[in-house]
């Protein structure tokens, strides 16, 4: 499991961009382009060097969400895009 | 027609280069007389970001050429784009480097031509290898993620393993082993160019290996020849759907090989039409989006939304209509031109064959860029 200090950031040449033509949020990267989900995006988005704890706390705040399913929904998010190489953990 | 919306630019924004490659994709018959300005390629690099494009790729020719590039680079980053420089390296010095990197370049493809220096430079015609190690360690010290692409052939196909060994020394992230295709230059360098079919097999098994063993580590993607292959390329993700094409004089092609491989087809040009209508309206992007175009035997296959028939540039160039199912297909009635070919190659494989190498357009007044 990824541990709560882990601060996840955005893999090198990879950029978070709003997609002009839908208003979604996407990642780019040489050759490739991935569209995310309204949840991905808003995890993405906090991908900036704070720690998984901070991502999930704010999220919940946000939405008002059960805290330990949204941690679960996070580590997954997470653990997909790293195995993509889009994200770091570190 | 609805036309789809973009996502992928590729400015060729010269066809001026130091190096010669015999594989390369430019039309053998080129002008470098009317050059698209600064100004030129701000305006359709904005159109193109209306469009929805979301990634531009400098390429050419070789880019760097351009002493304008970081203007251009800095212009689409303006315009929200992933940008991606496509280069030879040569002329990629530390200050080159950091400046395109200031501009906001995003990811760099430096090319190679083998491991060797002697069989690169040879390839290259041109003292190109060095230059590019030292254009490899430019862009990495400049922080920019770095893709190798080298061109398998004939010459090059038995130094994969090595070929390997040298992208994990240079710290890419991402490397294209990508067979030749045979346009432009490389199509009229066929008979030097096609590596045999034993080259083939050994090769594949070596990609794979490599594969395996760098998993999360360096990306290879390994691009099969495809006159080897029993099903066409799906070609660009089909024609006029996802990708287009500006070419150093400003024609606007689907594909980059178009304008050189389907002659009769009328492209539009910048200079003359907004991008938005050429991209959604013109003839040539229309022609073949969809599948409403389709002969048999793709019309009633049900492999024709994976493969959109294939190339038209390649259906052109072996069968002279661009129309036909792509010939690499065991289902065209045009197969047996490239099995021609294969067995040409077969019959003289023990030969090595001489290369055209590809010449710079002829020498022309290059207008001032404005």
């Amino acid at each position: 499991m990824i541990p709560d200090h882990t601060q996840p950031r955005l893999a090198d040449g990879v950029r978070l961009e709003i997609d002009g033509t839908t208003g979604k949020g996407v990642l780019l990267f040489p050759e490739g382009i991935i569209e995310l989900n309204e949840t991905a995006q808003e995890i993405v988005t906090r991908c900036d060097g704070r720690p998984l704890s901070e991502i999930v706390l704010g999220l919940a705040r946000e939405y008002d969400a059960d805290l330990e399913m949204l941690a679960a929904d996070v580590r997954e998010t997470l653990a997909d895009l790293q195995r993509r190489k889009l994200v770091k953990l570190a | 027609m609805n036309a789809p919306r973009p996502y992928a630019l590729l400015a060729e924004i010269t066809y001026r280069c130091p190096l010669h490659c015999p594989y390369c994709s430019n039309p053998t018959r080129m002008r470098n007389n009317g050059e698209l300005t600064t100004g030129e390629w701000g305006r359709v690099i904005r159109e193109a970001a209306g469009l929805g494009v979301l990634q531009i790729g400098f390429s050419g020719g070789e880019p760097l050429a351009r002493r304008d590039l970081a203007e251009l680079i800095h212009g689409a980053r303006e315009a929200r784009l992933y940008t991606n420089l496509i280069t030879s390296g040569v002329g990629l010095d530390a200050n080159r480097a950091r400046e395109l990197r200031d501009a906001g370049l995003d990811s760099v493809q430096l090319s190679f031509q083998s491991d060797h220096v002697d069989l690169a430079d040879e390839i290259a015609g041109a003292n190109a290898h060095q230059r590019k190690l030292d254009a490899a360690a430019n862009i990495r010290a400049a922080g920019i993620p770095l893709s190798l692409n080298f061109v398998i052939h004939r010459r090059n196909i038995d130094r994969l393993p090595q070929i390997i060994e040298l992208t994990e020394t240079l710290g890419a992230v991402r490397v294209e082993l990508a067979n030749v295709q045979f346009y432009g230059w490389a199509f009229l360098n066929r008979a030097a160019l096609l590596p045999t079919r034993e080259q083939v097999a050994r090769a594949r098994e070596v990609a794979n290996a490599a594969k395996t063993r760098l998993t999360g580590k360096i990306d290879i993607f390994y691009v099969l020849p495809d006159y080897y292959e029993t099903r066409p390329k799906p070609c660009l993700n089909g024609w006029g759907q996802r990708y287009l094409t500006v070419n150093p004089l400003g024609d606007v092609l689907p594909c980059p090989t178009a304008s050189s491989a389907i002659p009769n087809l009328r492209f539009e040009n910048v200079r003359e039409r907004p991008l938005d209508w050429i991209w959604r309206e013109s003839e040539s992007f229309n022609r073949f989006r969809g599948t409403e175009w389709m002969p048999e035997p793709c019309r009633s296959c049900p492999q024709k939304e994976i493969d959109f028939g294939g190339c038209r540039c390649q259906a052109a160039l072996l069968t002279g209509n661009a129309a036909n199912t792509d010939p690499v297909c065991t289902l065209s009635p045009n197969r047996a031109q490239v099995d021609a070919v294969l067995r040409d190659l077969d019959q003289s494989s023990g030969h090595t064959r001489e290369w055209t190498p590809r010449v710079n357009p002829r020498k022309a007044a290059i207008r001032p860029n404005a």
